[in-house]
């Protein structure tokens, strides 16, 4: 899977778990994820809260509090980065590889000026000296298009809007031009309006610069148009990888499905119900040894409940991960066999066909 | 701001009359001003010296009286203003106060002003001292307990910290007093002042009493606020910056963390204050603690009165400077 294209793969992740112990168990908040990341391509990951799309996001870049248990992979640029964490590599996190948050009006420190934020970042790590570093983030915060960076660079975060907080931050993100960007959430706090300047100047700053992008969200449309391939995870899995095109057309996986179904669109009459995903995410704390999104499931059969269906298809291309497969003959197999019996082998009830599949 | 600080100086000063005022009036009722002055001449009626000013009196043998003792008791009363209601009184004295005349001790007739010049700055530097002592201990002690909550270091220093708070203070002087300067005699027992140094190593022991127990408080302040504050997300976004441990405590979570122990700085002073009180009688040191309870003990209305009123203005002086370091802890106090 990896041979295929090595030549300009930058970020690889191999076969990532990661648990923590709890004093009701051990949550597996990852399973298995496995994706590479191509240089300069962005990638978006999708998925609900719990999915494990954020825990994934803070293995990379070396956050995850001391109690987690991480297993596997995941080579940046030919070197391990969980070995360079067991090492304690200084200069490489916030250099080579940074992250933008979700929330801007927390993550930036409320007693520090915005433009000592940002110096700070290339004092640190370039070891400028302060009168130039600050010039330096006077310059980063013109280019993330905050108007009068002058004065803003002596300003408090609480003296800034949302929208200009989040560019403070992308601002510091991008202090010392790194090469892979990890955005996690990036505009779910702040306002409609703004969220889509947002993603177009990360896109534009991405593509600019040549950086690769992981964007992590739990819209599908945020992550349309943005992104070169987009992977949906589900309970700690990767349940479905594709282009977006492919994956907005013709998905396979029931709760990339289920997702897309429940997104308003344009292009059906107004007052057009949405369909809700019936039941809740499921428990990550001892999950038993089955599609963990079989109870949700429309598709649901009695093999869903004997094993976990493994991601397969072709890398780079699609992905998925399900043994039945809306779009697909054996999908609508399935969905005839449970209108027929009124439920799902998980028991969910199943009364209609759900729209034009 | 400059609103603040006016509104702020407004409350001060009514802070520094109500103080002075009580101490004042509560000095004045207590007890007879005039039996400091003139001794227990201050027993005789006042119908007695009227009927010897009538010339009814002259058997000075009958009567017991001398016949310029009535005398000597109108000259004190005049002079000190005695026979004028307490709020004249205190209005006379704040005047005086105000002008730099802090008047004389009945006792010994020392000026108290000199006393105040001669004692206070002994006083305000072993109080620094111990401030210095405490935040110099509490901040790295805390940051390294923080770093590391319920773990090994932290569940150590709990147990030292609740020591140390448990310890009065002049137990601690006196085990310091004991070892430091009786056994290992690396610092003198008394004060002694020839030269600065002499002075700082004079100093050292009773800072360190004062400042053990007050660095176990801040200490445990310090610990709660970090421990909150590094759940914060500007810390993860500083860790996301690769920013190193050290670098994100000291440079990150400290100064946001620091407000308790600010607040507590402040409070504190007050209870340093009378903590020096024992402390310098301990090591004998001639610092206002020393005078005061000297002079409560010899029954010196005027001194005591001073010296407190200098005690109360520095208190709520320290507390005015700490309400000024919120802002510079927070920028957001400031525009609020």
């Amino acid at each position: 899977m990896a041979e295929t294209h090595v030549a300009n793969t930058q970020l690889s992740v191999r076969d990532l778990t990661v648990r923590f112990p709890t004093t009701r168990g051990t949550v597996q908040a990852v399973n298995g994820v496995t994706f590479d990341l191509a240089k300069g391509a962005s990638l978006g990951i999708v998925g609900e809260s719990g999915s494990g799309k954020s825990v994934t996001a803070k293995t990379l870049m070396n956050l995850l509090p001391r109690t987690a248990e991480v297993s596997g992979d995941v080579i940046f640029e030919g070197e391990d980065v969980r070995q360079l964490a067991e090492q304690g590599r200084e200069h490489f996190w916030g250099v080579k590889m940074t992250m933008v948050f979700q929330d801007p009006m927390t993550s930036l420190n409320p007693v520090k000026k915005c433009g000592e934020q940002i110096a700070e970042t290339l004092r640190y790590h370039l070891k400028r000296d302060k009168k130039s570093a600050l010039a330096e983030a006077e310059d980063l915060l013109e280019q993330v298009g905050i108007p009068e960076p002058g004065k803003r660079v002596d300003q408090y975060p609480h003296e800034l809007s949302g929208g200009l907080r989040q560019r403070v931050v992308i601002a510091m993100a991008l202090a010392c031009e790194p090469s892979l960007l990890i955005a996690d959430e990036p505009t779910t706090a702040v306002d409609v309006t703004v969220q889509k300047h947002l993603l177009d100047l990360l896109d534009t700053l991405r593509r600019d610069r040549g950086m690769s992008m992981i964007l992590i969200t739990h819209d599908l449309g945020v992550a349309r148009g943005r992104c070169d391939e987009i992977a949906v995870m589900y309970a700690g899995r990767l349940v479905e990888r594709a282009a977006p095109d492919t994956l907005f057309g013709d998905s396979r996986h029931p709760y990339t499905d289920a997702l897309l179904r429940s997104i308003p669109r344009i292009d059906q009459p107004s007052h057009t119900r949405l369909e809700p995903i019936p039941g809740r995410p499921p428990e990550l704390i001892n999950p038993p040894e089955q599609c963990a999104y079989a109870p949700r499931c429309r598709f649901a059969r009695p093999d869903c409940l004997e094993s976990i269906p493994q991601i397969s298809g072709v890398a780079g291309m699609h992905e998925f991960a399900c043994f039945h497969p809306a779009n697909t003959d054996r999908g609508r197999e399935a969905l005839a066999d449970n209108l027929a019996q009124g439920r799902t082998a998980a028991g969910l009830d199943v009364t209609d066909l759900g729209g034009p599949s | 701001m400059k609103q603040f600080i006016l509104r702020r100086v407004a409350q001060l000063v009514l802070v520094v009359f109500a103080v002075t005022f009580l101490t004042f009036a509560s000095l004045n009722l207590v007890g007879d001003p005039l039996f400091n002055i003139v001794g227990v001449l201050s027993g005789i009626p006042d119908e007695q010296c009227e009927a010897v000013e009538r010339g009814e009196i002259s058997d000075t043998q009958s009567s017991g009286l001398n016949m310029g003792d009535c005398a000597l008791i109108a000259q004190a009363k005049e002079q000190n203003n005695l026979d004028k209601n307490v709020v004249e009184r205190y209005g006379i004295w704040l005047s005086d106060m105000v002008s730099g005349d802090f008047g004389t001790s009945f006792v010994n007739g020392d000026e108290i002003s000199d006393i105040v010049r001669e004692r206070l700055p002994v006083t305000i530097r072993l109080i620094v001292l111990a401030q210095i002592v405490a935040l110099g201990i509490a901040i790295p002690w805390g940051v390294a307990s923080a770093y590391r909550a319920n773990r090994g270091f932290d569940k150590v220093s709990t147990v030292g910290s609740f020591g140390l708070l448990s310890i009065p203070n002049f137990a601690l002087g006196v085990i310091l007093l004991y070892f430091f300067a009786l056994r290992w005699q690396i610092f003198p027992s008394r004060y002694e002042n020839a030269g600065w140094w002499s002075e700082l190593k004079a100093l050292t022991l009773p800072a360190l009493t004062l400042g053990l127990g007050l660095a176990a408080t801040y200490q445990r302040l310090l610990r709660t606020d970090l421990i909150t504050t590094l759940q914060e997300d500007f810390v993860h976004m500083a860790r996301a910056k690769g920013m190193s441990d050290r670098h994100i405590m000291y440079r990150h979570a400290l100064r946001p963390s620091m407000f308790s122990v600010i607040t507590v700085f402040g409070v504190n002073t007050g209870a340093l204050i009378g903590g020096a009180l024992v402390v310098e009688q301990i090591f004998s040191i001639p610092g206002i603690g020393t005078e005061l309870v000297e002079a409560v003990l010899r029954n010196d209305p005027p001194v005591v009165i001073s010296l407190i009123s200098v005690v109360a203005i520095g208190f709520v002086l320290i507390n005015f400077f700490v309400d000024l370091m919120y802002g510079y802890l927070d920028p957001r106090v400031r525009t609020s």
